[in-house]
């Protein structure tokens, strides 16, 4: 999952169920759409100017092996490039899709679905002196610095769930540093002595995979910012060191000129870097440039609106501006696909006699949340429906239905307290709820705390830092099982949409009660982890949807959580940005793609 | 030439102790009895935010989803059914205003009445004492003084977790050596004094000559202190719950209300300016109060806004 730095408001495109299909039949093919890039809006691209950023925070990591925070993908695009990267598209049902990048085309499929042949595309080359080629090897490097002990990949499970080796490999990287001490030289001795099985150089320029079992989501996976190329200079640094962070090599149409950490970035054009081997990205802006220390949306709001600033960084629209700018040109709001946030059971926890272990308690609570009520704290109805699945709209598996219906989605606390009676709790109950203290979290804490206040349930406020709250506190299970909270309101962003079941009832509803899972409840059911292990083998798309939307009715029967609603993305640029095209992966405009009117400064 | 003058010969000539002095001269300060009153309606207002609350039927944390708040989600302005406006969940800001007043006003009173107790006997005994006592307890005192509060007062918050007693505690702890300066202080002076000497020779115990004899002595300072001090620990309570460390939700404190209203202010006036005011009013009353009760007591100190002074 990537955390956005603010939660607030999530992401996403349009997605309708055909949408979902449609992508998923394409990858299943093998044959992601070999679309270009996108045709100008109005009137003839600009070049020249500087797209300026202004936010909060500084990346995550500028490393393309262990980036993970949406705002750092957004630039990342501009400086790293993987085999096959999202479309820049505005057609809404094409924004899912999976296209060609540095690969040359669709994958070569072998009968089996189990290996894949991927050819280079010629005339992509590293901004070094002289300009070098990308090789297969670079791409193998790329992977081979996905589980170093440094610095790895967010996710590695997404990798060495399907790789033929990779998790030996991982394993065996983790070993070897278990105690030598990481410099670059061991590091990079480590990974040009030991190969992954299953990702191989054929030659220059064709790179072969090898699958343990069929993954129809596999081009999803290695369209990942962890699957960026990585060329041979890297070993020389310790990944994402400070140092490493002042030679990164882009093999995009822009490379990193300054950063200074946590004040700000800059890249210029890379002269290496040539149109007609880049089917998505284009090289208008002659700059971009990223401002961080401003920590409020209302700043940077204002900002955009004066025109000092273009894009927002990596802070949402403030919510109480979204009535007055309905009118405004510059204000887009993008159809969701994502679950934010969600109440979440603590399914281990001993308090009130263990009412969170208890069926009919936590189906009691399903009735009890005015779910339009949690919508107005996120700017009302109109950006946020509510939701009744436990897989929101554009992921695979979802179809519409409700298993708990209340009176125009506002809560049935009448129906809440007699199931609770019936549940032996007639004179009601007190549960402990964590939330994070920051930006909409505490008002939805009291919202639904209100609800659950009519139902007989007190709920005791429990603040969590924003930074630990993740982390340090939901992802580690030994607290769970102390009891230190019953229910939490935390929201989820997938990786990427369509054909993403692993990437989002996989890690949410799979057994998985060690450090660092996202099942924070620690919910455990063979039914689904059966479903779930069958719909990740399934090789036809529908047949595989249907098998999520079986682990949805069970995960809502189970009532292990309780959707709240799903948010649509709001988002401003100042009026000089054109050809602005919302990748819903990123929440952000690819800069990519945008240019200036008019482009000074 | 004046009144006052011409009065004192009317009158029957008597004793006078120097609280009634005080509070004669007090009485004429119209600045700090407009303090004082202002202080008694917040007051009486803050006892009486349960009734006013049963008599409008709306709940300091009664949600009105309907009437409170637009389907957008934006606070309501201020009209006939909701004084203040409400905030972003609908509720009445007027109520909840009140409400934190009694927060606000609890946590001032209640944490500078423990530093008070606290500062006033480590200085009573430091200064007393003086020697090793007093080189142990002064260092002490410095140490605490030249701790960056609000530092201290988030690293503390962090490890217990944010509650009222957490902040009642962090702010007592911060505030007692203020106190206890001044204290030790005139302790030092104080007992310097023949009737001390002669408290002693009269075998009284350092207890009575330090509790009976010297601690009335101090009070006047202290009480000024206090006054101070009190609507220093409202703002620190309100900084505490503004960082969403101090009163946790959906418990109203003046913090809390100006921490929700941040991201409101440029929709909804009142949501950020009505609490803000309160805030400013009850500071602002408090610290003019300190001052004239310090006038009154130390007549020597220059006396800016009172009456006495304009007619000279």
């Amino acid at each position: 999952m990537a955390h956005t730095r603010h939660l607030t408001i999530a992401v996403a495109a349009a997605a309708t169920m055909l949408a979902t299909g449609l992508a998923g039949c394409a990858t299943d093919r093998g044959g992601a759409a070999n679309t270009s890039a996108p045709p100008p809006e109005t009137g003839q691209p600009i070049t020249g100017g500087t797209v300026r950023l202004v936010g909060s925070g500084d990346i995550d990591h500028l490393d393309p092996t262990s980036a993970y925070y949406t705002a750092t993908s957004g630039i990342l695009r501009a400086y790293a490039r993987q085999l096959y990267q999202l479309a820049a598209q505005k057609d809404p049902t094409k924004a899912f899709d999976v296209v060609p990048d540095v690969a040359d085309g669709p994958p070569q499929l072998s009968a089996d679905h189990l290996t894949y042949t991927i050819k280079i595309r010629p005339g992509v080359r590293w901004d070094t002196t002289p300009p070098r080629d990308v090789t297969a090897q670079d791409f193998v490097r790329g992977f081979k610095r996905l589980c170093n002990p440094v610095a790895g990949a967010g996710a590695p499970g997404y990798y060495t769930s399907t790789i033929k080796g990779m998790g030996d490999y991982c394993d065996a990287y983790a070993k070897a540093f278990a105690k030598a001490e990481p410099t670059a030289k061991a590091l990079a001795d480590f990974q040009n002595s030991h190969d992954i099985a299953g990702v191989r150089a054929k030659d220059d320029s064709t790179i072969v995979f090898t699958l343990t079992q069929q993954a129809s989501d596999f081009l999803n996976i290695i369209s990942l910012n962890f699957a960026s190329a990585a060329p041979v200079e890297y070993d020389q640094y310790v990944p994402d060191s400070a140092q490493f962070r002042q030679h990164i090599i882009s093999d995009g149409p822009y490379k990193i000129t300054q950063y200074v950490a946590t004040k700000s970035i800059r890249l210029e054009r890379n002269t290496a870097w040539q149109q007609d081997s880049d089917p998505i990205r284009h090289q208008y802006v002659s700059a971009i440039e990223v401002k961080e220390g401003v920590s409020e949306p209302d700043a940077v709001q204002q900002q955009m609106e004066a025109g000092t600033a273009d894009l927002s960084w990596d802070l949402p629209v403030p919510t109480a501006q979204l009535p007055q700018l309905k009118s405004d040109p510059n204000f887009h709001v993008y159809d969701g696909a994502v679950t934010n946030p969600y109440l979440v059971f603590n399914l281990q926890s001993k308090n009130a006699g263990g009412a969170m272990g208890k069926l009919e308690v936590r189906q009691a609570i399903e009735y009890a949340i005015n779910k339009v009520a949690i919508g107005k704290i996120y700017g009302g109805k109109e950006l946020n429906t509510p939701l009744n699945t436990a897989i929101p709209p554009g992921n695979i598996g979802y179809k519409p239905y409700d298993p708990y219906p209340t009176p125009n989605d506002e809560g049935d606390p009448a129906k809440c307290k007699s199931m609770l009676a019936a549940a032996g709790y007639p004179n009601g109950l007190t549960l402990i709820g964590a939330y994070r203290n920051a930006g909409n979290h505490p008002a939805v804490f009291q919202s639904y705390a209100a609800d659950l206040q009519k139902c007989g349930i007190t709920v005791k406020a429990l603040p969590v830092r924003q930074g630990d709250y993740y982390g340090a506190f939901l992802q580690q299970p030994s607290l769970a099982k102390e009891s230190k909270w019953d229910i939490s309101a935390p929201g989820w962003i997938p990786d990427w949409y369509g054909n993403n079941g692993r990437a989002v009832a996989q890690p949410l509803f799979q057994t998985n009660c060690s450090p660092g899972t996202s099942n924070f409840g620690c919910y455990s059911s063979p039914k689904v982890d059966s479903l779930i292990k069958q719909a990740l083998a399934e090789p036809d798309q529908t047949k595989a949807a249907d098998l999520w939307h079986q682990v949805d009715q069970q995960v809502m029967a189970d009532a292990v959580i309780v959707p709240f609603q799903n948010q649509n993305y709001p988002i401003y640029h100042s009026s000089r940005v054109k050809n602005a095209i919302y990748l819903p992966a990123f929440q952000l405009f690819d800069v990519t793609n945008l240019w200036l009117d008019p482009a000074t400064p | 030439m004046t009144i006052t003058e011409l009065r004192v010969p009317a009158a029957q000539v008597t004793g006078r102790s120097p609280w009634q002095l005080a509070w004669g001269r007090l009485r004429t300060d119209r600045v700090a009895l407009a303090s004082a009153i202002v202080i008694v309606v917040l007051v009486t207002l803050a006892v009486c935010a349960p009734l006013i609350a049963a008599w409008n039927g709306h709940g300091p944390d009664d949600q009105f989803r309907d009437t409170g708040i637009t389907p957008e989600g934006l606070p309501v302005p201020p009209g006939g059914e909701f004084w203040f406006g409400t905030d972003r969940l609908g509720r009445d800001l007027f109520i909840r205003v009140l409400f934190g007043a009694r927060v606000s006003l609890l946590v001032g009173v209640v944490a500078t009445g423990m530093a008070s107790i606290v500062g006033v006997v480590i200085g009573l005994l430091a200064g007393f004492y003086g020697g090793v006592v007093d080189v142990i307890l002064s260092r002490l005192i410095d140490v605490v003084l030249s701790f960056p509060y609000l530092i201290f007062a988030i690293a503390a918050v962090s490890i217990v977790g944010p509650s009222l007693a957490a902040t009642v505690f962090v702010i007592a702890f911060y505030s007692w050596a203020a106190i206890a300066r001044i204290v030790r202080g005139q302790t030092l002076s104080i007992k310097e004094r023949e009737y001390v000497e002669a408290a002693r020779s009269l075998g009284a115990s350092d207890g009575r000559i330090m509790f009976i004899d010297i601690l009335p002595n101090l009070l006047a300072p202290v009480i000024v202190l206090v006054t101070l001090l009190i609507p220093a620990a409202i703002v620190f309570e309100s900084t505490l719950s503004y960082l969403g460390l101090g009163i946790t939700p959906p418990t109203p404190s003046w913090g809390n209300l100006l921490s929700e209203a941040q991201g409101f202010y440029r929709v909804a006036w009142w949501y950020l300016t009505l609490p803000a005011l309160t805030l400013l009013l009850t500071t602002l009353a408090f610290n003019l109060l300190g001052d004239g009760i310090r006038d009154a007591i130390d007549p020597r100190t220059e006396r800016i806004f009172s009456r006495r002074r304009k007619k000279k």
